[in-house]
């Protein structure tokens, strides 16, 4: 009976293949038209961005220069570019970690017995639906001298804490923090729910059996449950870390001087307000190699965890 | 059978992707479109589209049914962006050959600037001297010519000037606190301290707008050593020249001592400087004759509005820059030309296009409806504001200032704001006086590092 399914595995697979490869076959003209308008768009867009950063091009004379791999030495010189991945690094992990704990733990709450907890679920998700346009000016009369955040400071005594958070280099990144992670904690929080929603009531049931209290349920139990969220949420952190340009952009314009310059929002200053094309071309393909490494190295790093 | 076709495909789709890609790399290399220079059409009919960002509406339609009094069968579309998305916006219309045929070009490395988007204009030369006749270079402000010739060709044709060195103070704020307009560094810190004890903002600036602290250092510098910040600009003066080394101290101290408002790096000139003082909780601002404007008292109505403000208008009054280096040089102005009108080399409407921008910037119909807006100083010599026209909110104290000022700007020849300073200056300067403010440099370290970048960059 044995040797019956061994004999008969590899003709399986073979009229397996053989259907694969007719589908193959028969499939890709289907798929072609899609084929040729994301290679003909996406991919060409990236590769003519690859090659305007070999020029040194204003983006409308006729005339561009070549010029090697000129631009991307420059910007190995260049201390604002390096301080713009400095700030992403700082942007990255804490948005990313203080996201993660809030959004974990209000999803932890929300699937508890709380009243009122559809209304709470929306208050909570309403700031990511917001347009950052929109959402911008409100923060730059909260954090200006003689706005919201001084005058609460001043009205409970800690006048003394009152500052112009936007103009000093060393308040005004961390502000740009306060407002993305008020922004998006709301979806962090929303994959966090749904992704508990998933775990086994039965294992949590034998967790308490168990004696396990809520922390340890929530560490050893609800936390590992949540492993791929929280890889897909740092995944997607990173890159929106590196492409981030709304938020600086609109609330401070990258200042001052250079405190709060993000990848995005130099690449604008130099392909849009500097004129050149071909040196911001160079940054954005320094950004999207950052990114598909990133990217490639956490979702190493989880499978080898995932393995070990 | 299926298969080898599939491969034909993919390859030819594969091809076509590539000559796509070569398509696009010779257009970057040769210029698109064919390019038509010079012009004399002078056309009657058609329609046209025309992209800009100031003053904006209604003041742009009110211009074009000015224009439809003369030239009924001309069909204007005015597009409108904001002088921020400017650059980006226009950028990929200047490569159209529809839906931009007009365009605002501005001085140097101001938004528009003409450094950037001038070789994209057709040369206007033959159709102004047709216009105006062989003199006219006499007849129109040198500022406007100058600033938008390139290589000898004339790529806009000026609707008019603004100039800077000005600020304007809330004279009813100054009046209730028996103040006088400040003249040197003494009166203006007095000036503030008694603003300050009676909860009022004294002096504001966006200073986290960095083309408005180039304004206010340019006038600082000319109060030191009249004409070497332009000097400077040009590259005929190194910066760690000791007169603009001690322009930057001097600006530093408008923020060490309370001059500046808190947080003013923080701030933009617009909107919350400019609402900061429509809305009386700032006595003062740096601002240039663009600013006249809201002397008007339906202008300024709305400006108080949109800062949130329901009081009625104010008696805003211009004043120099005050002698705050002791040295006795007040009154500078300089600017440039505000914008001008070119038409696209693509435009496909060339003749219709040519004859709006020379109404707008050579006939005196168009040029007495940009004069009594206040908002710029024409660019035609002979146009000077029709007073009985222009209605101003406090006649009998704003009147006698306003036309000196009009009449002293008209009469600036040689004093570039921005038409000097290249896009890379520009934001090495931004980046200067900003880190000066913040005291990341001192004023020595950002001259040597200003020195540095004019010889990288020139």
């Amino acid at each position: 009976m044995a040797a019956i399914k061994v004999a008969e595995a590899p003709a399986d697979q073979n009229r397996s293949k053989r259907r694969g490869k007719g589908m193959q076959v028969a499939g890709l003209p289907w798929i072609l038209p899609a084929f040729i308008f994301v290679v003909g768009l996406i991919y060409y867009s990236i590769g003519y961005t690859g090659y305007i950063s070999t020029l040194d091009w204003d983006g409308l004379s006729p005339k561009a220069k070549a010029v090697g791999m000129g631009n991307f030495s420059k910007l190995f010189g260049d201390q604002i570019f390096w301080d713009a991945l400095g700030h992403t690094a700082v942007f990255y992990v804490v948005t990313f970690s203080v996201q993660t704990l809030l959004g974990f733990t209000l999803a932890a709450i929300l699937h508890t017995k709380v009243k009122l907890a559809t209304l709470h679920k929306v208050i909570i998700f309403i700031p990511t639906v917001l347009a950052p346009a929109t959402m911008a000016p409100v923060f730059r009369i909260m954090f200006a001298d003689d706005g919201m955040i001084n005058w609460i400071l001043r009205s409970v005594g800690l006048g003394s804490l009152a500052h112009p958070w936007l103009a000093d280099g060393n308040t005004a990144l961390p502000a740009l923090m306060l407002i993305t992670i008020w922004q998006w904690t709301g979806l962090t929080f929303i994959l966090f729910y749904a992704a508990m929603s998933q775990i086994e009531p039965d294992l949590l049931e034998a967790a308490r059996l168990d004696g396990a209290g809520n922390f340890r349920t929530l560490a050893y139990i609800v936390w590992p449950g949540c492993r791929g969220t929280t890889v897909s949420l740092a995944m997607l952190g990173f890159i929106g870390a590196l492409k981030t340009f709304d938020i600086p952009y609109l609330v401070t314009t990258g200042g001052p001087h250079h405190a709060t310059e993000f990848l995005g929002t130099y690449i604008y200053r130099q392909g849009i307000r500097q004129a050149h094309i071909g040196y911001s071309a160079a940054i954005s393909t320094v950004l999207l190699v950052l990114a598909i490494f990133g990217a490639v190295l956490m979702s190493r790093a989880n499978r080898k965890e995932v393995q070990g | 059978m299926v298969t080898k076709w599939t491969k034909k495909i993919a390859l030819l789709s594969a091809a076509a992707v590539a000559l796509a890609g070569l398509a696009a790399c010779a257009d970057t290399s040769e210029g698109g479109g064919s390019i038509d220079p010079v012009t004399t059409e002078k056309a009657t009919s058609g329609e046209i589209v025309w992209w800009g960002f100031t003053p904006g509406s209604p003041v742009n339609e009110g211009y074009i049914e000015a224009f439809n009094k003369e030239y009924p069968d001309i069909k204007v579309t005015w597009k409108q962006t904001s002088i921020e998305d400017y650059d980006a916006a226009i950028r990929p219309a200047l490569g159209n050959t529809e839906g931009l045929d007009v365009y605002q070009l501005s001085a140097g490395s101001a938004n528009g600037g003409a450094a950037v988007f001038g070789p994209n204009a057709i040369d206007l030369s033959a159709a102004v001297e047709q216009s105006l006749g062989a003199d006219w270079k006499d007849q129109l402000s040198a500022t406007g010519v100058n600033a938008l010739t390139i290589d000898g060709e004339l790529k806009a044709l000026a609707a008019g000037a603004v100039f800077s060195g000005t600020i304007f103070i809330n004279q009813d704020l100054f009046d209730k606190y028996s103040l006088k307009a400040p003249t040197n560094w003494d009166e203006w810190k007095s000036v503030c301290d008694t603003f300050k004890k009676n909860k009022v903002g004294c002096f504001i600036q966006g200073a986290g707008q960095g083309a408005f602290n180039i304004d206010t250092v340019h006038a600082i510098a000319d109060n030191v050593a009249p004409g070497n910040f332009v000097k400077a600009t040009k590259g005929e003066l190194d910066w760690t020249d000791p007169s603009l080394v001690k322009a930057f101290e001097l600006w530093k101290k408008l923020f060490d001592e309370g001059i500046m408002q808190d947080g003013a790096l923080g701030q933009m000139q617009y909107p919350e400087a400019h609402n900061g003082f429509m809305s009386g909780k700032y006595a003062m601002v740096m601002m240039g004759t663009w600013y006249l404007q809201f002397l008007s008292p339906d202008v300024m109505k709305a400006a108080m509005e949109g800062a949130g403000s329901t009081d009625e208008p104010f008696t805003m009054m211009p004043i120099y820059f005050p002698d705050i280096a002791g040295t006795g040089h007040t009154g500078s102005l300089f600017g440039d030309v505000d914008y001008g009108q070119a038409v696209s080399i693509n435009s496909q409407n060339k003749g219709p296009a040519t004859t709006f921008a020379l109404w707008l910037g050579t006939s005196d119909a168009g040029q007495q409806a940009i004069a009594d807006s206040l908002n710029l100083i024409p660019a035609l010599k002979k146009i000077t504001p029709d007073w009985n026209n222009v209605k101003l909110v406090n006649e009998a104290k704003q009147a006698e200032p306003t036309k000196a000022l009009v009449q002293a700007a008209s009469a600036v020849t040689d004093a570039p704001r921005f038409a000097t300073i290249n896009a890379d200056m520009n934001q090495a300067l931004m980046d200067a006086l900003a880190e000066i403010a913040a005291g990341k440099a001192t004023p020595q370290q950002a001259a040597e590092t200003l020195k540095t970048q004019q010889e990288t960059v020139g």
